[in-house]
């Protein structure tokens, strides 16, 4: 049997291509936020753990992470066609449109954000501040650190997830409608989250306890991701289709080929890498060696590379993949 | 309420091209961009081969998933069945392009809105067809009103098996087809 289009017609095909690296970069970024969040909030909610105003880690992080979720829209508004109606997003509620949900979300997350960064803020940093509004904000907020820690936490999982529910909801588009996305981009979210936190962090025992915590998230993202492409390949012909451009060696699938070999090198590599961490001799008081501090780093590198290859590679392969035919 | 239908006879399509040029000037569509195309698929093994030519448009779907997915309810289904788009409330975010399983919908470069077929809607009110099913030499197009059982679609839809495009994906189209290939003389 063969299926071929031809003539003239042709010329009339639509190729979609909608959207691009803005869009990727973007849902990266929500991720990486969301991930910064539930981790930032784990580390300030650790049993036997006092208001961590000495940690520079549970400070930092949640100071970067409204910086980059705000990043991460900037380029989501650079990918909107009719920016000047980008008020449109917050006249209504589409109960319907995860992305109606999502412009919501934002709103939510950005305040509980900020809330929590504030009060992370540690007594060295506090006596560079004047008496003033900030000054009493951060005092205010730091009475309530912990129901702050606990609201992003949650709200983190649920920005992580939102990447994900965001092009699962594609019924068109059938690589992006799995169920398992959302789980996938949760799961590197938090990763590349864990990462983050081992990057900023200044104290060994911060970084070796986040370094544990993403030994077990890779290892559930590579199964996560097994398990999408298992579930693509096993579901009918249009889903397993959207997968082949993963497999087949041409020169037009080529960066999705490149994609999916660079991820089963990087993810496991990263494994590695804090295994060899966690294998050293690591008291509270014990100076990191450069070899440590490299793997460390190296494996936390390779974990965001890992989270940003991702959501590249769907993004892009999802708008290759269609239902075809008449019925 | 008038339901608003096309029925497409295979059989009479040619191929000529007439309507998507016709609704390239009718509805002044960008270069490049489309609101109805004719797919030529030529099926089987030579020297036994058939070709199908399919126009395909906006099928105008009951269940539409670009209305559902759209953030700001730029797009909205009319109570006569047609599938529109107020660009003063559409940002361009282009999640309706991604939702449509039929490829129907693209960017409007010069403007930033979403755009597509509307059934000629402003020659609808002035009692025209859609300008597609107007200048079709083969009579293939038939545009009409579904409520009303005398119309040439019902009547079409009643006496023909008809066959929808993507029926297990749920969207209920508007648009149907019938006679997927010429009769055999």
């Amino acid at each position: 049997m063969e299926f071929t289009i031809t003539g003239a017609n042709a010329l009339t095909y639509p190729h979609l291509h909608i959207w691009d690296w803005r869009v990727a970069i973007y849902l990266f970024l929500g991720g990486l936020a969301g991930g910064c969040m539930s981790m930032a909030a784990v580390a300030n909610l650790r049993p036997g753990k006092d208001v961590p105003k000495n940690q520079a880690c549970c400070w930092r992080v949640p100071m970067m992470t409204p910086i980059i979720l705000a990043v991460g829209m900037g380029f989501l508004f650079l990918d909107l066609q009719v920016k000047e109606h980008m008020y449109r997003f917050y006249m209504t509620l589409q109960p319907l449109s995860p992305m109606s949900w999502g412009s919501w979300i934002l709103v939510l997350v950005f305040p509980a954000m900020i809330a929590f960064a504030l009060s992370t803020v540690p007594e060295s940093a506090m006596d560079n501040l004047k008496d003033g509004m900030i000054r009493n904000l951060i005092i205010k907020a730091q009475n309530s650190m912990r129901p702050l820690a606990k609201l992003n936490f949650l709200l983190g999982i649920l920005l992580s997830i939102y990447t994900g529910i965001l092009l699962s909801s594609f019924m068109a588009r059938p690589l992006w409608n799995s169920s398992i996305l959302p789980v996938l981009f949760l799961n590197s979210g938090m990763s590349t989250g864990a990462a983050t936190m081992i990057l900023m962090a200044r104290r060994n025992s911060i970084k070796l306890f986040f370094t544990k915590v993403d030994i077990w998230l890779i290892f559930s993202e590579i199964t996560v991701l097994v398990l999408l492409y298992y579930g693509q390949f096993t579901s009918p012909e249009a889903s397993r289709e959207s997968i082949m451009p993963f497999f087949t060696l041409t020169s037009q699938y080529f960066p999705y080929f490149i994609s999916i070999l660079t991820l089963s090198i990087v993810l496991p590599l990263a494994i590695i890498l804090k295994f060899l961490e966690l294998s050293g001799d690591h008291s509270e008081n014990l100076e990191l060696t450069f070899k440590q501090k490299f793997e460390m780093n190296a494996s936390a590198v390779l974990v965001l590379l890992g989270g940003a290859i991702i959501r590249f590679a769907l993004v892009y392969a999802g708008q290759l993949s269609k239902f075809t035919g008449l019925s | 309420m008038k339901h608003y239908a096309m029925v497409i006879d295979q059989s009479r399509c040619v191929g000529c091209m007439a309507c998507i040029a016709a609704c390239v000037q009718e509805n002044q569509v960008p270069f490049e961009n489309f609101r109805t195309r004719v797919l030529e698929i030529t099926k089987g093994k030579f020297p036994e081969l058939r070709t199908e030519f399919r126009p395909e448009l906006c099928n105008h779907c009951d269940n539409a998933p670009c209305v559902m997915a759209c953030p700001t309810g730029a797009s909205y289904k009319r109570e006569d069945g047609i599938v529109m788009i107020d660009r003063d409330k559409c940002v361009g975010c282009k999640a309706c392009i991604a939702a449509c399983p039929y490829d129907a919908r693209y960017i409007n470069e010069e403007y930033g809105f979403a755009d597509k077929c509307t059934f000629c809607l402003h020659r609808l009110k002035k009692d025209l067809e859609p300008a597609c099913v107007a200048t079709c030499i083969g009579k293939s197009r038939i545009f009409g009103d579904l409520s009303d059982r005398d119309s040439e679609v019902s009547r079409l839809l009643a006496e023909n098996e008809s066959r929808v495009r993507l029926k297990a994906a749920g969207t209920k189209p508007r648009v149907f087809y019938i006679k997927r290939y010429p009769t055999k003389k």
